[in-house]
């Protein structure tokens, strides 16, 4: 037999007064909380109005980010020589060379088409223009002084890669003789050929097709020294004694 | 900025046609006799001169040697320039712009149209090297780049500048295309009967030191097109099994090994697939797998096909070759399998390499294969469209493994003066067959020319 079993059952009758009681203490502490909290509202800190004092919600999350430290210069690279080059002061700057007046720019409208290759008397007028290719000459007649005179080093490899691209075998010999075809080019920044377009035809469709083809094999020039593009005018005599 | 020029080309004679490269093609592929035409000679070559760099300490005299040394070998062998002899040039070392006399370079004997010049120095135990470029011909504005170079002192980096400068000079002057100075050429070397192991050297045959320890028959070496991977196959348990060896780890990283003779790879120009011929479904035929040697399919199917090489300009063409019908013969196609196309006629061809501007193939052929016609195996040069080709070598033993260099004007290729395989070296000529240089001692073989 258990002991509980000896347990009077008369107890069980006098809980009313305890559940009153309980009442009266809820009852007490609840109106004690929402009191509490009616005077906290109404005088109490508002969350964030110390903020700075205290450092909870300081906004200052950008130090924190774990972004990676900038990289040490490289001690023994080309790119980062010890000293100054000397090689860095002594390329020419544009600002040394005079404005450019009204008259050097060419406005095609306004001059007169020329009557015939202008080979002979123009090229006294203007050094580092004459050059000597695999047939004979070929002169170059550079009419902007700014990157003709300075580059005349790319002006001429710029003839000679064309005329080395210029296939005679496929010009008709009888049919072109002594004609001439001008084709216009233009020099993309990387030095690829493009817009290529015959300005002046020849009469001959071999001689202009040969001329179109020579400017179509031509991969590039090498970069520009300078600029964005240039355009060329580039001028096909054919002569066959 | 827009400027407009004109250019008047004015043909007079058409007598000296030697340098146009069609007129070589033709004359060179009907000839029955033996010709010496040098493409691009005459005076339409630039002229350049090398003067002496002027050391500015006693202790770079060394270093100046080398240099001016290197610097004038990679201009000669760049294939562009006509070079101004040492003897002809005026005596003089000009250091710096404001001492060079340009008209004295420009005036005959020298007649140059363009001065490579510097100075040498020490400058905080470091090799300082100031380069400059000059157009002779142009008295206003002379200068053409100014670069300045810093290494550590030492033979090596001396060799190393000067293949630097000449490469800047042969890209600003040679249409765009970068040079080769600063390339590197790898290849086999025959170490013993039972060991070949992958070697690698300067493009001029300086600095040769082996690259693999595998202690078996390593063949032919392929650089990925980053310059980061070297595939090659080796002879291992399951007969010859693509290799991959990594530059940047200097240690052979991870390739599968399928079993059935993998041989020959090659790099697509992405870098991203290798070609290779395996005779892992039972005769050899072109498979095609990524770089890791992953989904492998298989390309072709009618047997005997090997050595592919992929047409590095486009990507879309595989060349190789195939026996379907009798001795082996050049096949292109492209690279999904489609589109064979049978290039040669006869003879026996082998190893063909795609020109970087996918215009020409280079190829070893016997042309006069079998029995009772005695004949000898050379390079040769197609080109793709017109199946036009020219012959390279001659005479000159057996020829084989030519390979394009990144710049297109050069090929390298394997040479055995008595057609004994130890007596194998590799040598370079330009494109069209001359400047042939020996760069290595007997003993080398299957060359295959970095990228750029």
């Amino acid at each position: 037999m258990s002991t509980y079993a000896t347990t009077s059952d008369s107890q069980d009758d006098y809980f009313g007064s305890g559940i009153a009681g309980a009442v009266i203490l809820h009852v007490v502490i609840a109106a004690t909380i929402i009191a509490a909290a009616f005077i906290t509202h109404l005088h109490g800190d508002r969350w964030g109005e110390n903020a700075s004092s205290v450092g909870a919600i300081q906004a200052s999350m950008v130090s924190a980010i774990p972004l990676p430290n900038r990289a040490a210069p490289v001690a023994n690279s080309v790119l980062t020589p010890d000293d100054v080059s000397v090689a860095a002061a002594t390329p020419p700057k544009e600002a040394t060379q005079p404005p450019p007046q009204p008259t050097d720019i060419l406005i095609k409208s306004k001059t007169a088409p020329p009557t015939k290759a202008n080979t002979g008397e123009q090229a006294t007028q203007l050094p580092q223009s004459v050059m000597q290719v695999q047939n004979g000459t070929a002169t170059v007649n550079v009419q902007d002084r700014a990157f003709g005179n300075r580059y005349a080093y790319y002006v001429k490899i710029v003839a000679a890669a064309v005329n080395q691209d210029w296939y005679r075998q496929e010009i008709d010999p009888r049919a072109s003789q002594n004609k001439s075809v001008t084709i216009v080019f233009d020099i993309q920044r990387d030095g690829t050929p493009s817009n290529v377009r015959i300005e002046t035809r020849s009469g001959s469709p071999t001689l202009d097709t040969s001329a179109l083809r020579a400017l179509q094999r031509v991969e590039g020039f090498g970069p520009l020294p300078s600029g964005d593009h240039i355009t060329v005018e580039y001028t096909f005599d054919y002569h066959q004694p | 900025m827009t400027e407009r020029m004109r250019f008047t080309g004015a043909t007079r004679s058409l007598l000296a046609t030697t340098a146009l490269a069609c007129a070589s093609f033709a004359s060179v592929a009907h000839a029955q006799d033996w010709f010496h035409l040098e493409t691009s000679s005459g005076a339409e070559r630039l002229r350049i001169a090398a003067a002496p760099f002027k050391p500015l300490a006693p202790e770079v005299s060394a270093y100046k040697q080398t240099f001016d040394t290197t610097l004038f070998a990679d201009l000669t062998a760049a294939g562009l320039f006509d070079m101004v002899s040492p003897d002809m040039a005026p005596q003089t070392t000009p250091g710096f712009p404001a001492e060079i006399n340009l008209s004295q370079w420009s005036a005959p004997p020298a007649s140059a149209a363009m001065v490579a010049f510097g100075n040498i120095k020490l400058l905080n135990n470091h090799l300082v090297v100031s380069g400059f470029l000059d157009d002779a011909k142009n008295a206003q504005y002379p200068q053409i780049f100014a670069k300045q170079y810093t290494e550590d002192p030492s033979e090596d980096s001396a060799r190393q500048i000067a293949h630097r400068f000449a490469d800047e000079i042969i890209f600003r002057l040679g249409g765009g295309i970068a040079g080769i100075a600063e390339t590197k050429i790898y290849y086999v070397k025959l170490l013993g009967p039972n060991d070949k192991e992958i070697y690698e050297m300067d493009y001029d045959g300086a600095n040769q030191h082996a690259i693999t320890h595998i202690g078996t028959v390593a063949m032919s070496p392929r650089v990925s097109p980053d310059n980061s991977r070297l595939a090659f196959s080796a002879l291992g348990t399951y007969g010859f099994q693509i290799k991959m060896f990594s530059l940047l780890l200097n240690r052979i990283i991870n390739f599968p090994s399928t079993g059935g003779a993998d041989s020959s790879p090659a790099w697509s120009p992405s870098g991203q697939q290798i070609a290779f011929s395996s005779a892992r479904s039972g005769p050899s035929e072109i498979w095609v797998s990524d770089a890791e040697g992953n989904i492998a399919h298989k390309l072709t199917s009618f047997g005997r096909s090997s050595s592919p090489s992929w047409n590095p300009k486009t990507g879309a063409q595989i060349a190789f070759i195939c026996g379907r019908s009798g001795e082996p013969q050049l096949y292109t196609m492209d690279a999904d399998g489609s589109g064979v196309q049978r290039l040669t006629d006869g003879g026996y061809a082998t190893s063909p390499s795609w020109s970087p501007n996918g215009q020409f193939l280079t190829f070893a052929w016997d042309r006069k294969y079998g029995p009772g016609a005695p004949g000898g195996q050379d390079i040769y040069v197609m080109e793709i469209a017109t199946k036009k080709w020219i012959q390279l070598t001659h005479d000159g033993g057996r020829c084989d493994f030519p390979v394009w260099s990144p710049d297109g004007r050069h090929i390298v290729y394997a040479n055995s003066p008595d057609g004994r395989q130890e007596h194998t070296r590799i040598m370079s000529m330009l494109a069209d067959g001359t400047q042939k240089k020996v760069l290595t001692g007997p003993g080398a073989d299957m060359p295959n020319w970095s990228w750029k």
